[in-house]
């Protein structure tokens, strides 16, 4: 038993830097493996629609006749299903998150037509 | 402590408060009480531990006219359980602790858990589907494997079937025609043989061969007797 | 004796983080009773399983609570994986239990944090979440996620810890515990604290072995059941395993078990880190579960063991998928330590059961 036990700790927090930081004008460095948002290669991409058929909260549509490749990015869940799903390995994960918006919308990419070489 | 097993048993609804009692009385840890939906009503299954030991319970079928009894009496955090049973599942559970009378969760749909939704539904197909597909498949292999023995059963059962489905004077007809058709068969085969055992006795010495005639005679006369008598039973049918 | 009066206490309350409504029957500041209600909150997730395949489950079932998603996640595709009769490989066992054990140390700092607000200790509260911060960040850089990790699957996890990320690891778990040390005496010792907690909501060890109390809460009476000691998983290869135990039943003495389960769970991660075995983190798993396959698993969450069941129709949706969590089979215990107190004690006895009803309710 005893007093204030929690003073040693306290008062060296004034000496401190402090464990925060100033928001919008500091930003913290995203860590590599982070989960922000899906980008595709559309250069790979070859419309499968493994994708769409794995996305546990059809955040993807896969349109095969107008060649597009949608996303939802209010629905997706950065789960990485898609991305580890994917056979030409076109999806990817970038450690940087969505930014946000004032309205709903969806993402859409143009996949050219594959080359022949 | 022991390592974890699980048990999984199945119990009626009258049993359920012996079998709560009984666990209670030696010991066991009340784990909880969870309801399946299923075609054929709700399935209820309630699990004890005791040292790593899981044992499930379970009581098929349960329809909205059974009563079941609570066992809150013997282990009072079943409440719960009980009450979200009889809320999502329309389960009549009588004589729980503290019973909410289906207001223990606040919901805009009676029982949501009982609705069958579509993709349910097409799961429950699709799997049957698939069951009967494996069902066949491996009837086909058995089939297989004794296929020389089977497929001559088989088309006796078959023409046995084709008759039962005909109408009886019809039946007697293509009966009788089949009689018929056997009769001449067998008779074929006799005069096929006959002719076959004469080739034979002409190549033999005479008195060897005159033996044999009587012999063979004596047979034949054996054989209309006997079937002589055979027809007559057929006649006093 | 005065007049009982009936005080509804929640669902919309500074001390609750969560929607559970109870009626204090009160007399003279004395609460008699307790009725508990929930069902604010009911969102049908064990009905979505009919309308995701049992590898997107995961998702889901990692979503049912904030705060042991790693555990439900773990808890589910171990349940699938004992209906489908998938043996993972080693390596993931420790993966997952490692990651299981960072949520629980996560989770108790936060409880801990929680309980000195209730008890209004805001710099305690502070520090608390200071340093469950830092947990955080390891799970950032190791699964990408800081609390929807999305890193188990059905057959193992997806993602790899290397040796650097392991010295990382053991680097701010040994940061974090000589800040906890210090924490951990203002829990312990701290006067105004043992002033607030001591024999506030007391249960006995007959009491909590009646209402089947699971976790911290039921330890706290002195019922020494833990499901880790059963040694499943990775949890068998631990040199030693003994459930934290209290004989105090009360606030304090609940406590005093989830502050010792931190050091404990920082003990059992860095065993396994030292002991982790090379090889494959996920086996491919294919098929799907027999009609009428069932199931039962029990997992340590951080606020106790938690029930799953499984059931397969044949598909690859599963017929039905159940999860008990702690919370509500610890209700009846609360209702129990509920009866009797001061109403101005209430919130804290709440509280020290940990309840997380969105779990509940699911």
């Amino acid at each position: 038993m005893g007093g204030f036990k929690l003073g040693g700790m306290t008062f060296r927090g004034l000496f401190k830097e402090p464990e925060t930081i100033q928001y919008p004008a500091q930003q913290k460095p995203a860590p590599a493996g982070l989960k922000g948002h899906v980008v595709i290669d559309v250069q790979k991409c070859i419309l499968c629609g493994i994708c769409q058929k794995r996305c546990p909260c059809d955040a993807i549509a896969v349109n095969k006749p107008e060649r597009t490749w949608t996303i939802n990015r209010f629905a997706c869940v950065q789960c990485g299903s898609c991305v580890r799903e994917c056979p030409k390995t076109c999806l990817v994960m970038e450690p940087t998150y969505a930014p946000p918006s004032t309205s709903k919308h969806l993402d859409s990419f143009e996949v050219p037509e594959a080359q022949k070489a | 402590m022991s390592a974890f097993t699980q048990t999984f048993a199945p119990i009626s609804i009258a049993d359920i408060p012996a079998m709560a009692a009984d666990r209670k009385a030696s010991g066991w840890r009340f784990v909880q009480v969870l309801a399946v939906n299923t075609e054929n009503g709700i399935d209820l299954v309630y699990s004890f531990m005791k040292d790593g030991a899981l044992e499930n319970f379970k009581v098929e079928g349960v329809t909205k006219d059974d009563v079941v009894p609570s066992i809150t009496g013997e282990f009072l955090a079943a409440f719960v359980f009980e009450n979200e049973a009889h809320d999502l599942f329309g389960v009549n559970i009588k004589d729980i602790a503290i019973d909410f009378g289906g207001n223990f969760y606040a919901l805009s749909q009676k029982e949501p858990m009982t609705v069958i939704s579509p993709a349910q539904l097409a799961a429950r197909e699709k799997a049957k589907k698939l069951a009967a597909a494996k069902a066949a498949k491996e009837a086909k292999a058995a089939a297989g494997e004794s296929a020389a023995e089977a497929s001559e059963a088989s088309k006796a059962a078959d023409m046995e079937a084709k008759l039962a489905a005909m109408d009886p004077e019809k039946a007697a007809k293509v009966r009788a025609a089949m009689e018929a058709k056997a009769k001449k068969e067998a008779a074929a085969k006799q005069a096929e043989k006959d002719a076959a055992m004469e080739a034979k006795l002409a190549a033999m010495d005479p008195e060897k061969a005159a033996k044999v005639r009587a012999a063979m005679e004596a047979k034949a006369r054996k054989a209309a007797a006997a079937a002589q008598t055979a027809d007559d039973a057929k006649g006093g049918e | 004796m005065g007049k009982a009066t009936v005080i509804p206490f929640g669902p919309q309350h500074p001390v609750l983080p969560e929607p559970l409504h109870l009626d204090l029957v009160v007399e003279d500041e004395v609460v008699v009773e307790a009725i508990p209600q929930i069902g604010f909150i009911h969102r049908g997730l064990e009905k979505l399983v009919e309308t995701r395949d049992y590898n997107q489950f995961i998702y889901v079932a990692e979503r049912i609570c904030g705060i042991c998603a790693f555990g439900h996640s773990m808890g589910y595709a171990q349940t699938v994986e004992e209906l489908m009769g998938v043996e993972i490989p080693p390596r993931a066992e420790y993966l997952r239990t490692i990651w299981h054990e960072l949520s629980r140390v996560h989770s108790h700092i936060l409880w801990l944090g929680l309980a000195a607000d209730a008890f209004g200790f805001e710099s305690l509260f502070m520090h608390c979440w200071r340093l469950r911060e830092r947990v955080l960040n390891i799970f950032e850089k190791t699964t990408g996620g800081r609390v929807i990790f999305s890193v188990v699957c059905v057959g193992g996890v997806v993602r790899d810890i290397d040796a650097a990320q392991f010295r990382e690891i053991i680097g701010t778990l040994e940061g974090i515990k000589s800040d906890y040390a210090k924490i951990c005496n203002a829990f312990l010792k701290d006067t105004s604290v043992r002033n607030r907690t001591d024999g506030v909501g007391y249960i006995s060890l007959e009491d909590a072995r009646a209402l089947s109390m699971v976790g911290p809460f039921g330890r706290a009476s002195g019922l020494p059941y833990d499901v880790r000691s059963l040694g499943m998983g990775a949890y068998g290869k631990l040199s030693d395993f003994q459930p934290i135990t209290s004989t105090a039943g009360d606030c304090y003495g609940r406590m005093e078990v989830r502050a010792k389960e931190v050091l404990q769970s920082i003990d059992i991660i860095e065993e396994l880190i030292a002991g982790i075995p090379a090889g494959d983190i996920a086996v491919p798993v294919k098929g799907s579960p027999a009609a009428g396959a069932e199931a039962s698993m029990v997992l340590e969450q951080p606020r106790g063991e938690c029930y799953y069941y499984a059931r397969g129709n044949g598909s690859k949706y599963l017929e039905r998928m159940r999860i008990r969590t702690p919370t509500s089979i610890n209700i009846a215990g609360m209702t129990t330590a509920l009866a009797g107190c001061d109403l101005a004690d209430v919130n804290m006895i709440i509280l020290t059961i940990d309840p997380c009803i969105s779990c509940t309710e699911r």
